[in-house]
């Protein structure tokens, strides 16, 4: 199969459909937050839906869902502090669910004793608009140098969206998802889309290589803008925090390809594309030479 | 202080970065603050095909390659229950992939190659398949100290967990003493009872990892 065929089926295969189980479970999980924040603070903050599934580059192996919390700049209601707001937000949704509290956002895993800390894909940003207009707001920066972020849910959205480079994108988060490297999805966006400015018409695999190779080959941390408040937000400190990690991997990924070719970073297409069966799990259980027992410490 | 183990044992740390490289090709080897961590996505693969993949990280112990290593899913997918052999309290979403121990004895417990196709490819064989309803593939140990009791008893061929501790304290001895009383509970002396299976079973469990497995069944920790 040719490179960009490849590159294409391997898009194919990450598509997640409007009803897959993945998707509806993310909808009715959406709702049930949805309520427990209504029921707590009425009808005052804005409830939107961002997330990839907003911007248009959702893969299977990313499905998160951002959803935004904004209270009016002129109200309390939520707390008198962008801190007290995203406390508050916290304490309402804790109570259904385990938070984990991420600089900005409020992750939402399972605290059910049976699927305790299971993901569930949602991450709740609590925040309040700048002014009446309701399109840029402040959000919370728990644990960083400054400590709230102006941002704009619509630019960021229109900035990804109209990007002209959603496969690629696609690709490469999927390229950064499977090798876990820390760092925030929506910077990893930025600096794709500003390494591909001027690469639209290129193919798919020469828009992955050109990435990859402007992040190996950069010395310095590539600068990234934010577009929603390009002199005020620095977000220089996310990248430079995750820049090693980034590098080196972009440079194994290059190597990877020169001496075994593009299978080797995306897998086989036609065997990642099918569900495990339950009979080829167990065929494969039953081919192991060296069984041993999982354990728990945890009586 | 000693020295980490990337640092001390330089030609380890080689080979382990070699054998990822070469194997897995999803997986990178990270250096933060002096631990080393493997991060990336685990495929399971049969006759080339991938079955099911998880996100991981495993971290390695300072001492490395005398303790096992710490595997963790970090893609959210696997629950930390203590039915799906995940710790959660205190140990942050440990998966318990073996009993170290049984790891440790293992002639190749200092590849991870090893490491990776074997617990913890077999662990995610079975998460995989627990997932869908069906049992443990190749059984469970049961929680907490039954659980160690199981796999001691099994390397010692006793059962009884008094006869368990009193072999394993004998075996972390070095040299062992042949008028020690037996540790089957005869009340005879070593020599005149099981001193045959003893120094069998020293050859199988060196006194290091004896000690480690006494030592956990006698703190309450179970780490």
């Amino acid at each position: 199969m040719e490179t960009n065929e490849y590159l294409r089926a391997v898009l194919a295969a990450q598509q997640l459909k409007d009803d897959s189980a993945e998707l509806k479970e993310l909808q009715s999980e959406r709702a049930k937050v949805e309520e427990i924040i209504r029921k707590k603070f009425g009808s005052v903050p804005t409830i939107r839906y961002g997330g990839s599934k907003a911007k248009g580059d959702l893969i299977k192996e990313s499905y998160d869902l951002d959803l935004i919390c904004y209270f009016p700049f002129d109200s309390n209601a939520g707390g008198e502090t962008l801190e007290n707001i995203y406390r508050n937000v916290r304490d309402c949704v804790s109570a259904t669910y385990y938070v984990d509290e991420k600089t900005s956002a409020l992750r939402l895993k399972s605290n059910d004793l049976k699927e305790y800390m299971r993901d569930f894909h949602i991450d709740v940003i609590p925040g309040r608009f700048t002014d009446d207009k309701k399109g840029d707001c402040f959000i919370y920066q728990k644990s960083a140098e400054k400590c709230r972020l102006k941002t704009n849910l619509d630019v960021h959205i229109s900035h990804i969206k109209n990007s002209g480079v959603l496969d690629a994108l696609c690709l490469l988060k999927l390229w950064k998802i499977r090798r876990v490297i820390k760092l925030k999805n929506f910077v990893f966006e930025l600096i794709v889309v500003d390494l591909l400015r001027g690469k639209k018409s290129s193919s798919l695999a020469d828009q992955l290589t050109h990435v990859w190779t402007k992040l190996k080959d950069s010395s310095e941390p590539i600068a990234v803008e934010d577009p929603a408040n390009p002199a005020g937000n620095d977000l220089s400190p996310y990248v430079k925090a995750a820049w090693s990690e980034l590098s080196g991997a972009a440079a194994a990924t290059l190597t990877s390809i020169e001496n075994s070719g593009w299978e080797n970073i995306f897998g086989t297409v036609s065997k990642t594309s099918t569900a495990p069966s339950i009979e080829r799990m167990q065929r494969a259980a039953a081919a192991v030479i060296s069984p041993n027992k999982p354990w728990c410490p945890n009586a | 202080m000693r020295k980490p183990w990337h640092k001390s044992n330089a030609e380890l740390f080689a080979k382990t970065k070699q054998e990822i490289e070469t194997n897995y090709p999803e997986l990178r080897v990270a250096v933060e603050n002096d631990t080393v961590f493997l991060r990336g996505s685990f495929t399971i693969e049969e006759n080339g095909e991938i079955l099911d993949r998880y996100l991981i990280e495993i971290q390695f112990p300072d001492d490395y390659a005398e303790s096992i290593p710490i595997l963790r899913e970090v893609g959210g997918r696997i629950p930390w229950t203590a039915d799906r052999h995940v710790s959660n309290n205190p140990l942050q979403g440990e998966a318990c992939v073996i009993v170290p121990e049984e790891w440790l004895l293992r002639p190749d417990k200092d590849s991870i190659r090893s490491f990776l196709s074997g617990p913890v490819r077999n662990f995610f064989i079975g998460q995989s398949l627990v997932e869908r309803g069906k049992p443990w593939p190749f059984g469970e140990r049961d929680h907490g100290f039954k659980g160690l009791y199981q796999a001691y008893g099994e390397l010692i061929g006793v059962s009884d967990p008094e006869t368990i501790r009193r072999y394993l304290d004998l075996l972390s001895r070095d040299p062992i003493k042949k008028r020690a009383l037996c540790p089957c509970g005869n009340g005879k002396r070593l020599r005149d009872c099981h001193l045959e299976l003893v120094l069998r079973l020293q050859k199988k469990i060196p006194p290091s990892i004896a000690h480690r497995a006494f030592g956990r069944l006698c703190s309450g920790s179970q780490r």
